[in-house]
């Protein structure tokens, strides 16, 4: 047993054999009556303790008939040991003083006696366990309990609320210690063949003397935890099931949910009443959770599942209360019961995970007799669990729902769909589940968040701390999955889900509530599903102030943070720009009188509402994301932008970077349509041009916001569009890769090289000295620039797009600047192609100039005036410069018109036009073409700047109508007709003053009556028409003034 | 009576214990004075209930309770008393009036207190209490005795190891408590299951016994009055019946009870258990074959003394019906084994069956005829000693007043039986013989024509000793 006693020296009365054959009867009658009196009867001397116990000890080997006397007698040695012991130990904590010495010998005296007594029991219980076992644990068992609960109040006793320094302080005493082991060798014998008996015997203890009697279990129990934590749980069941588990209906969800935490001890107390074992089975079990709550909770869920196996036989049905069948009945609610107890024992997560089809078939089956009450009774504690229990609640959630869901044709696809019943169960289950957290919620005493929910609170400074809900509190962490979950939108699941969502919002405050809300917005992938983030923020809204404002913040937090994924960000934007688009079109309906809309969602509407003017503040947050990588995020951030407001007091800062990004996100949409149409289908292609409608809708509401970004929009497209970068986009030559922009590395000359050989040697092959126009010196011509027009439609298109881009703006910018026009901006968008607005004179004037800069290179000679035709040597480079520039991008004619169209903004472009005429006339007199067609670019430049000065009012009508006749002409007469043209400009100065606004029209007129006679510039003319009149007759009436 | 009472209600359960002793002995002593039959009325022994026993009379007395030290200390007293009572008759009315069983609720507490009260006397070796321990055991039903039995058994064969040689000396000290202990001891341990088979050391005690003196088995026999009325339902008056059963069924029984625990591995077994069971399962089968020497010995021995007592052929020791429910046990039990596995031990306990019929009916202790044997062994499976026992003739004695070939059967009429002897012969017997409970019974001699139907009730009701 053990090496203590084993090496103890064994003295006669130790010996293995005892020497009872040698003791006659007569002896035995002395040794009784010795045993009796206390008087040793041959000396008549007082026995001392020692000699008693001897003697005790002496009968009990052989005197069967003495035995429980002699039991009894030795219950007063070990409790007289005890005594020595623990005063031993308060005289050692005193400081050792007077009369310790004795109680020492007292006690070391009584060792030796122990020791004999354990090696006698140990004998007896290895020798004959059957018959002695029983015994001398009911006997152990019984001592201990007593023992422990008599010094339990004793100074050296250490306090009974712990549980180790009890275990240590009696397992430290020998008397304690060998009763112990005895006790435990007994289990080890009993547990083969009747291990209820000695479980009970030991929960009976244990109920009689709890506290105090706590150790022994313990120690009992992580002895043999496998066999104490099931018997302990069979003994309890059993007990519970003869006491009857109608004990479940006392302990509906309102008792024990008032405390906070159901303080553990006082339910024990109060349950114990009731059930007594129940309670000690907690206890015990308690203590054993903290070293083996795996085993236990394996336990737990074994006991479930074998309530569960169908019953062997049918006769079992017919058998008494304590059949096997009326157990595993029983089960349930006493695990229930067990688990409301201690929170400790609660399986649920594991168990949920058990819960499959044909269990919960068996689960039905069991309880569908048991009468209305009582399951309403188990309904409530399982809902009292649920919402209590600390972990494992997404879990059992899941499953809830999984189950309660009714089956369809589409989900019913892996699992087989649960019975009817089970469902229903599950239903109601999961309804009460709600209902019992509503009240859990919204009966809270006032919240930690500082928003007050209920009215009548007593507001008492004494108030207790808020609610925990274990089930909630867990739950907070998983909202992004209960907001997926919810979007599922299936069936009743979401109703659920959403009802808990918002349980949980106002549980958690502002921040979960945020959380769901923001979740929900950047999920949703329909309008339904939008939906449900209104439907969440309305009862929210009451008592969350400012909770979509924060929301809102938040997103832009995640997109700062970067922590969406690009399609999750394109979600959110679109489903924020829906929600801003359907506030728009409901104050619309709205004002327009159609209540149709009005009922369907006021909540709805209160949250757009507020997403409109949040996003608003947020705008220039959203902007980077206009130029995302990712396309359909740009293109939904441009949605969002295109149809909210822009803050009336937006910073010109913000405002700037916006209409930056906005332009760029134009060309962007139109590189991408391009690109679009090219590669992927029609579908992708319609997005993109989605993509364009939206670019342009918010550059021109942008453009209405204020002179400031009217300017700005309008500088940065033509920018943009003249960028080279961009040059493809509308017909224009593209820059090639390795021609001028990159000459360093075909030559494989450095400027550092030259510049150390230069002046050694003068070879200007292969330096930067000799690159020309038409190429390098040594290389031959360049080669000519290839035509590159894949696509001349979506040239066009985009040509298209951007001049109404442009027009738009301008007109937009120009006509209101006050408010009322905003219902008039609304309508532009749909209403490119009818009849223009009239532009606006200082829109066109920014297009023009930023027109000037973009082609001029140089500030020279960059007047309004025109100089004589000869000057214009002056400024061959520049003018050269120009006109490769519009060779290059036939967006310039364009623009230009644009520019004629918003008089008199024409005239800031005269150096434009000045250096084109100049080269044109170089052209046309140095062309030795017979016929002006020849050289086609040419003559189309000329008519075309021509009739735009004629649109733009530099030239008289007359004048104007001069490119009519080019085609029919001989580049000599073009360039006379040109050259007339050039005197006019030098005569009559292109200038603003000269054009007078009329009101009634909104547009700059110019009156040429003032500006002198005409004729002698027309003579030219006049006699170019004469010396053609062949070809040209019909047109004469064109110049008649 | 009720004056006592009450001054024994404010006494504690000791001395109010010691003072009803104290009473018993004034009040009989007194009455044997005055009568020789003295009566044990019910005020006494709702006393001995009440403040012995410790069985509330009625609710409103708080019952008190002696612990452990208390009542062995009762027992003390009580056994120095029967010691140093020097009259038999006032010690065996006393016994009777403390523990004759009144099938009352006093009943469990009245056999715990009896049981400690043997077991000590046996230990510090009391010869007046085990005598009239003896006489208990021949006067009370069956199911009280083996209940006796039980206890003993349990404390001294199994509880305290070694202490079975305390035990084995009593036969020295009181041979007839030995013989009535093995007679309620037989009939406890029927071997009809794996725990009524003899624990090992209670079986070499009994053996070692009867070996050294088979005619411990007839103590009773022959010192019984057999006039005497015999309460309903008490023990045999000699163990050979159940010493028969265990010769007979030992073979199979042992068979039958080990097997199970070898097949299945010993469930919930100890294996030095386990061991110990086939030891003893070794062990024991020498023992039992030295018993069947001894009881065929004793049934040899039994014919003198029937001859002697002039009742050969008119007293049947074993029963034909008890026979008959052994033959049909053993049946059960050769149907239960295996024939195949058992074979062996079917033909040893045939054949033991067969030489105890032979020379119990040889010996007149068995009365039956051939052909009522031949239809009671008709069921069991064929044995060539069986079959000759069943078909041969029987050697009649000599002196047999009956031809030869027919067995006096217990239905005959009856001789005249001597007339019962009067209290001179058998002073000591016969002073308790009339006992209180039975003292309304006629006398015997109002009856010649049937004395047997007395004699001889029968066991008619089936018992089986509490577990």
């Amino acid at each position: 047993m053990s090496a203590i006693f084993d090496g103890a020296p064994l003295t006669a009365m130790q010996s293995p054999q005892p020497p009872h054959n040698t003791m006659s009867p007569q002896e035995l009658g002395l040794e009784i009556k010795a045993f009796i009196s206390g008087v040793d009867q041959a000396q008549g001397r007082k026995l001392s303790i020692r000699d008693h116990a001897r003697c005790a000890v002496r009968l009990l080997r052989t005197v069967p008939a003495c035995r429980g006397a002699a039991l009894e007698h030795l219950r007063g040695v070990y409790d007289e040991y005890v005594l020595a012991f623990l005063q031993d130990l308060e005289g050692e904590s005193d400081g050792g003083v007077a009369g310790s010495g004795v109680d020492v010998s007292g006690s070391s005296g009584l060792e030796d006696v122990i020791q004999e007594i354990h090696t006698v029991l140990s004998e007896f219980i290895r020798l004959n366990p059957r018959a002695w076992a029983p015994l001398v644990s009911a006997w152990a068992v019984d001592l201990l309990g007593q023992l422990s609960s008599k010094h339990a109040g004793r100074r050296g006793a250490p306090h009974s609320s712990s549980l180790n320094e009890p275990l240590q302080l009696w397992m430290s005493c020998s008397a304690t210690r060998s009763l112990m082991e005895s006790y435990s060798q007994c289990l080890a014998a009993m547990l083969a063949w009747c291990p209820d008996a000695c479980v009970d015997a030991l929960l009976d203890t244990s109920v009689q003397h709890s506290p105090h009697f706590d150790w022994v279990v313990a120690h009992i129990g992580s002895a043999f935890p496998g066999t104490i934590i099931s018997r302990v749980l069979a003994c309890g069941l059993k007990d519970f099931c003869a006491h009857g588990y109608p004990g479940v209906a006392a302990s509906s969800p309102e008792t024990p949910g008032r405390q906070t935490p159901p303080p553990h001890t006082t339910a024990v107390a109060d349950k114990s009443s009731r059930v007594p074992k129940i309670g000690s089975v907690v206890g015990i079990l308690g203590h054993l959770a903290a070293r083996h709550s795996d085993s236990i909770k394996k336990e737990l869920l074994r006991m479930f599942q074998e309530s569960l196996t169908p019953a062997p036989t049918a006769s079992d049905r017919a058998g008494a209360r304590d059949s096997p069948l009326q157990l595993r009945r029983a089960t349930v609610p006493f695990l229930l019961q067990l688990a409301a107890l201690s929170p400790a024992l609660l399986v649920l997560a594991e168990l949920v995970e058990s819960l499959r089809p044909p269990v919960l078939l068996q689960l039905q089956a069991q309880f569908q007799g048991l009468p209305r009450e009582e399951l309403d009774n188990m309904l409530g504690l399982t809902v009292h669990l649920i919402s209590q229990s600390p972990a494992g609640g997404p879990r059992v959630l899941r499953f809830l729902v999984d189950t309660a869901t009714p089956a369809s044709v589409i989900t019913s696809g892996l699992t087989p769909a649960p019975h009817e019943g089970v469902r229903d169960a599950c239903d109601r289950l999961l309804q009460l589940l709600l209902l019992h957290l509503h009240k859990l919620v919204y009966n809270r005493p006032e919240g930690d968040d500082g928003h007050p929910l209920s009215a009548p609170s007593p507001a008492s400074p004494s108030s207790p701390p808020p609610r925990i809900v274990p089930f909630l509190e867990e739950l907070r962490g998983h909202v992004g999955e209960l907001c997926a979950e919810t979007l599922r939108l299936e069936r009743k699941r979401h109703l659920w889900l959403h009802q808990l969502l918002c349980l949980l919002s106002v549980y958690g405050g502002p921040s979960v509530a945020t959380e769901a809300l923001c979740q929900l917005l950047t999920l949703a992938r329909t309008p339904e599903e939008l939906a449900l983030a209104s439907q969440l923020h309305a009862p929210l809204s009451s008592s969350l102030p400012g909770l979509l404002p924060a929301a809102i913040t938040r997103c832009v937090t995640q997109i700062h943070t970067q922590s969406l994924q690009s399609k999750e960000l394109a979600q959110l934007l679109n489903n924020l720009a829906l929600a801003v688009q359907s506030h728009e079109e409901e104050a619309k309906g709205g004002s327009a009188g159609g209540a149709s809309s009005g009922c369907v969602s006021a909540g709805q509407s209160s949250m757009v509402a507020q997403v409109g003017a949040a996003v608003s503040s947020h705008l220039h947050d959203f902007c980077p994301l206009l130029l995302h990588g990712d396309p359909a995020v740009s293109r939904a951030a441009a949605r969002l932008l295109s149809c909210s407001q822009l803050p009336r007091a937006a910073s010109p800062a913000q405002l700037l970077v916006i209409s930056r990004a906005a332009v760029a996100h134009f060309f962007l949409a139109l590189r991408l349509r391009d690109g679009g149409e090219e590669k992927d289908g029609v579908g992708v292609a319609g997005g993109r041009g989605e993509a364009v409608r939206c670019s342009i809708r918010l550059l021109s509401r942008l453009a209405a916001h204020s002179p400031l970004t009217l300017k700005s929009v309008l500088q940065q497209l033509v920018e943009g569009a003249l960028y080279k970068g961009n040059a493809d986009l509308f017909g224009g030559q593209a820059e090639e890769p390795g021609g001028e922009a990159v000459p360093s590395p075909d030559l494989g000359a450095s400027l550092l090289d030259i510049n150390c050989k230069f002046g050694t040697t003068v070879n200007f092959s292969g330096s930067v000295w000799s690159v020309f126009h038409a190429g390098v010196i040594g290389k031959g011509l360049k080669p000519p620039r290839s035509p590159a027009h894949p696509d001349p439609d979506g040239v066009t298109w985009n040509l298209q797009t951007l001049l109404a881009v442009v027009v738009q703006c301008c007109s937009a910018g120009g006509s209101g600047n006050g408010a009322g026009s905003a219902g008039t901006r609304l309508q532009r968008p749909d209403q490119l192609s009818e009849e223009p607005a009239p532009i606006n004179a200082e829109a066109a004037k920014v297009v023009a100039v930023t027109l000037v800069e973009s082609v001029c290179p140089d500030v020279a000679n960059g007047e309004l005036a025109w100089p004589p035709e000869e000057h214009a040597r002056t400024t061959v480079e520049r003018d050269i410069h120009i006109r490769r520039c519009f060779e290059a991008s036939p967006l310039l004619f364009h623009l230009l018109a644009v520019v004629a169209a918003g008089r008199p903004a024409l005239c800031y472009c005269s150096a434009v036009l000045r250096g084109l005429l100049a080269t044109l006339l170089a052209h046309w007199e140095s062309s030795r073409e017979p016929a002006a067609l020849d050289s086609p670019w040419h003559l189309q430049a000329s008519c075309l700047l021509v009739s735009c000065m004629g649109e733009g009012q530099l030239l008289p009508p007359v004048l104007a109508n001069v490119h009519e006749v080019f085609p029919h002409l001989t580049p000599f007469e073009v360039r006379l007709l040109l050259l007339a043209v050039w005197e006019y400009m030098r005569g009559n100065s292109p200038m603003p003053q000269k054009f007078t606004f009329s009101a009634e029209r909104g547009l700059f007129y110019r009156d040429f009556s003032r500006d002198g006679d005409l004729s002698r510039y027309l003579a030219p003319v006049y006699s170019v028409l004469h010396k053609n009149i062949d070809r040209l007759g019909h047109l004469c009436w064109r110049f008649q003034l | 009576m009720s004056d006592i009472r009450h001054s024994l209600l404010r006494r504690d359960a000791l001395s109010a214990a010691k003072e009803v002793l104290y009473h018993l002995d004034i009040y009989f002593s007194s009455q044997l004075q005055n009568t020789a039959v003295p009566i044990v009325d019910k005020g006494t022994i709702e006393l001995v209930e009440e403040f012995i026993f410790h069985v509330p009379k009625d609710r409103s007395v708080q019952p008190k309770r002696m612990n452990c030290v208390q009542e062995l200390q009762l027992l003390e007293i009580m056994c120095s008393y029967f010691q140093e009572q020097s009259k038999d008759a006032v010690r065996q009315i006393i016994f009777s009036a403390l523990f004759s069983p009144q099938g009352n609720k006093a009943d469990d507490n009245r056999m715990a207190m009896l049981g400690k009260l043997v077991s000590m006397a046996v230990a510090v070796c009391r010869v007046p209490i085990l005598e009239c321990a003896a006489s208990w055991l021949q006067r009370s039903h069956a199911v009280y005795c083996v209940r006796l039995a039980k206890v003993l058994v349990d404390d001294y064969c199994s509880l305290v190891p070694g202490s079975v040689q305390t035990l084995q000396q009593i036969f020295s000290a009181s041979p007839r408590f030995c013989c009535q202990f093995i007679t309620a001891v037989t009939a406890l341990y029927d071997l009809s299951s794996e725990d009524l088979i003899p624990p090992f050391d209670l079986l070499e005690m009994v053996v070692t016994w009867i070996f050294d003196d088979p005619r411990l088995t007839l103590i009773t026999f022959l010192n019984t009055p057999i006039s005497a009325n015999l309460p309903l339902g008490c023990l045999d008056l000699t163990p050979l019946l159940g010493l028969v059963r265990w010769c007979v069924k030992s073979p199979l029984a042992y068979k039958k009870n080990l097997k199970p625990s070898l097949s299945n591995g010993h469930t919930g077994k100890l294996p030095r258990e386990a061991v110990e069971c086939e030891g003893a399962d070794r062990d024991s089968q020498p023992l039992y074959s030295k018993l069947h020497l001894s009881v065929l010995q004793v049934l040899m021995m039994l014919q003198v003394h029937l001859t002697e007592k002039n009742l050969f052929g008119r007293l049947g020791l074993l029963l034909f019906e008890h026979v008959a429910q052994l033959v049909e046990e053993l049946g059960r039990l050769v149907d239960e084994l295996n024939p195949l596995n058992a074979t062996k031990e079917i033909e040893l306990s045939l054949d033991r069956l067969a030489q105890a019929l032979q020379v119990a009916m040889a010996a007149g202790a068995l009365l039956c005829g051939r052909d009522d044997l031949r239809s009671l062994c008709s069921r069991l499976p064929h044995n060539n000693l069986l079959q000759l026992v069943m078909s041969g003739p029987v050697q009649q004695p000599p002196h047999s007043p009956y031809q030869p070939g027919f067995y006096p059967h217990i239905h005959t009429p009856p001789l005249g039986y001597p007339p019962r002897p009067a209290a001179v012969a058998h002073p000591t017997i016969s002073a308790h013989a009339p006992l209180p409970t039975h003292t309304a019974h006629p006398a015997h001699n109002t009856h010649p024509s049937h004395p047997s139907q007395t004699f001889l009730p029968g066991m008619t009701f089936p018992y089986r000793p509490i577990r």
